[in-house]
């Protein structure tokens, strides 16, 4: 092959390869937060319960060494967070946007304190057993888009089957419906016979449970240790991939490819010596978002109706 | 059936009600604190003594104190204005970041051989607060147009408007206000630019002078103010607000830039009151920890002042902690977010009163019976 064609080619895979790896986490927290939003909750604390399922993947991985029990313990970890947020959202009928920012405090505190208590305090980060790439035998040899699309680890083709299971249950099912009503219309799905508390608070408990497995992917498939700056914002980067794919699973994960082709982009024209400044470029999936619930375009998003509303029965 | 517990129609919002609740939820989070005392083997006492003897008792720790608590103090105050207006604005971060960056290029433009030159104090305040107000207040005002003009929703618009300006702060310091030198900051402002210190032998500024003028200032909007209390009134209820024709969209983009530039200024206390230079990072958080304190306020002006000192002290107060009794400092982040999400949980409480002749089977008088 001769240069300039190399490099280029060397770019153009570097750049998607590392698009799709930065995806994968913020899309599983973000399809947990569609189930969030369509029930009517928008669940901000999911920055902090990606952070406490990165710590529970990490110490159980580390003591433990079975890398898919540390996953599951992501998903458990974040599930039991989330229970109080429920709790908070949907018995309190508390502000959901300060419950959840003040959560995420608390769970700075939390995971700083339960590292320092079980890895002691001089403690250098000690790396973990990671998921690694599957390289499919033959596939991965198609040029460019064979070590793109085929080169990842299986966390990444699990989160993309997940998300055409959140189509399903979401649009597909009576389930789905249910949860959606609940989200749109409370008084009457309630009504309807819907219970609008228990959607809600299984709202809630899924999207905890993708931000704590988007943790423990963060751990267990990209950086293999556990810092309190793991997470940093990937949980807010959700909330916008959620909005910028209009409450659909399916648009979600396109969403969460445009945010990571922008931050990878950022990453590779360092990597190649570019002088763009790389904070227009990490700033651009913000600015598109902002633009697209504007309401600029195309009249007002489409977001439930009920978002952020609490219902009272009485 | 009565119950010992019974339901209000209502909420109980006596003072007295609303500071036993408060108190409440305070003292729960520093029980359950004290349990992670006792677990690092330090007395609850002892470690609660060393979170509050240095940032209060102190005076140098003091000075610390009312440095961390101005620029908490000022977005507390654009919390209030936005908030109690109904514009649920979370863009402070935002507000701070780009007020520091205007106050910061203002210092700088005064530098010798600058394009403005050395200039008196007595001048370039007023200049830079003037800059870091409109600075903060566009960029909430952005959002605030965006809403009254578009209706997309300013929660989640502010959210991510807080990262474009973190952003913008990042490509100046790394870019066209770079000093020469390792890091991506700015050049040292002229020290003719420095907010005065106000307390000998302390780091203490005049931010808070700025902060406590500021807490007066929003008392006598809200309170004294017809354009307060139409405020107050789009905040309560948009509908009868221009049922009674206000001009709810102009009311909610006035309320945005009002609350915004406070949140520009508390960048300017920041920049030239204690970093004396732009640098990645200034903001830290504050704008959240900020709302935190407005909410811990209860929307009160009056009570920001000692609210955010109460906060800014505990986090002085957790450093020293940290080095004296080798309590790691993330408790206090524990203990203070636990209190607020317990206040805000408590609040359930006063939904309902005790009734004390439930064994008697009569439902009290004053409280309707909630049907089973």
């Amino acid at each position: 092959m001769n240069g300039p064609s190399f490099v280029l080619s060397a770019f153009v895979v570097t750049w998607l390869t590392a698009s799709l790896r930065l995806a994968g986490p913020v899309l599983l927290a973000a399809l947990g937060e569609t189930f969030a939003e369509q029930s009517g909750v928008l669940n901000v604390g999911i920055e902090g319960t990606m952070l406490l399922g990165a710590l529970a993947s990490f110490l159980v991985s580390f003591y433990s060494g079975m890398i898919w029990a540390s996953l599951i313990a992501a998903v458990l970890a974040g599930i039991a967070a989330n229970l109080f947020l429920a709790w908070m959202y949907v018995t309190i009928r508390a502000n959901q946007v300060v419950s959840g920012l003040v959560f995420n405090v608390f769970a700075v505190g939390v995971a700083s304190t339960v590292y320092r208590k079980a890895m002691g305090d001089s403690a250098l980060p000690e790396s973990i057993a990671m998921f690694q790439p599957l390289h499919i035998p033959g596939l991965t040899r198609i040029p460019i888009l064979g070590p793109v699309l085929f080169g990842q680890t299986i966390l990444f083709y699990a989160t993309l089957l997940l998300a055409c299971i959140a189509y399903f249950i979401l649009f597909k099912t009576n389930l789905g419906l249910a949860l959606r009503a609940s989200g749109e219309n409370p008084a009457a799905a309630a009504s309807a016979g819907i219970s609008v508390a228990r959607m809600r608070y299984l709202g809630t408990l899924i999207s905890g449970a993708g931000a704590g497995m988007a943790g423990g992917y963060l751990v267990l498939a990209q950086v293999g240790l556990f810092r309190e700056s793991i997470v940093s914002g990937q949980g807010f980067i959700a909330l916008g991939i959620v909005i910028f794919g209009r409450w659909n699973p399916l648009k979600a994960a396109v969403a969460a490819m445009v945010f990571g082709a922008c931050d990878a982009l950022q990453l590779s024209l360092q990597i190649f010596g570019s002088h763009v400044p790389s904070q227009l470029l990490l700033a651009l999936p913000y600015i598109v978002t902002i633009l697209a619930i504007s309401g600029l375009f195309g009249g007002k998003a489409v977001q439930p109706a009920a978002l952020m509303v609490p219902y009272d029965r009485e | 059936m009565a119950r010992l517990f019974e339901r209000r129609l209502v909420p109980a919002d006596s003072p007295a009600a609303i500071m036993a609740t408060t108190s409440a939820a305070f003292l729960a989070a520093m029980l359950a604190a004290a349990f992670l005392f006792v677990s690092y083997d330090a007395s609850p006492f002892q470690a609660y003594y060393a979170l509050f003897h240095e940032p209060f008792a102190t005076l140098r720790g003091f000075g610390y104190s009312l440095v961390r608590a101005s620029p908490l103090a000022l977005i507390a105050l654009g919390t209030i204005v936005s908030w109690r207006s109904g514009f649920s604005y979370l863009g402070f971060e935002g507000c701070f970041v780009v007020g520091a960056a205007a106050a910061g290029w203002v210092a700088l433009l005064t530098a010798q051989g600058a394009a403005i030159g050395p200039i008196p104090f007595i001048l370039f305040l007023p200049l830079a607060i003037l800059a870091a107000y409109l600075a903060g207040g566009a960029w909430a005002g952005i959002v605030g147009l965006v809403r009254a003009r578009l209706g997309g929703n300013e929660v989640l618009i502010s959210l991510m408007s807080n990262y474009v300006a973190i952003f913008i702060l990042q490509y100046l310091v790394s870019g066209p206000l770079r000093a020469p030198g390792s890091l991506p900051e700015s050049r040292l402002f002229p020290k003719g630019s420095w907010l005065p210190f106000i307390l000998p032998g302390t780091r203490a500024h005049a931010g808070i002078l700025i902060a406590i003028a500021a807490a007066g200032i929003v008392w006598v909007l809200l309170k004294k103010m017809p354009l307060g209390y139409e405020f107050i009134v789009t905040g309560f209820s948009p509908s009868a607000a221009r049922y009674a024709g206000i001009d709810v969209g102009r009311r909610l983009l006035l309320a945005s830039f009002f609350a915004g530039g406070l949140g520009g200024v508390a960048g300017l206390t920041e920049a030239l009151g204690s970093q004396h230079r732009l640098m990645d990072g200034i903001s830290g958080g504050v704008g959240f920890v900020g709302i935190v304190v407005a909410l811990l306020a209860r929307l009160n002006p009056l009570a920001v002042i000692p609210t955010a000192l109460l906060y800014g002290g505990m986090s002085v107060g957790a450093d020293a902690m940290q080095r004296r009794a080798s309590i790691p400092s993330s408790i206090t982040f524990i203990l203070q977010s636990l209190a607020v999400l317990l206040v805000l949980a408590f609040d359930v409480l006063r939904y309902y009163k005790i009734n004390f002749d439930f064994r008697r089977g009569t439902p009290s008088s004053t409280a309707p019976q909630v049907s089973e």
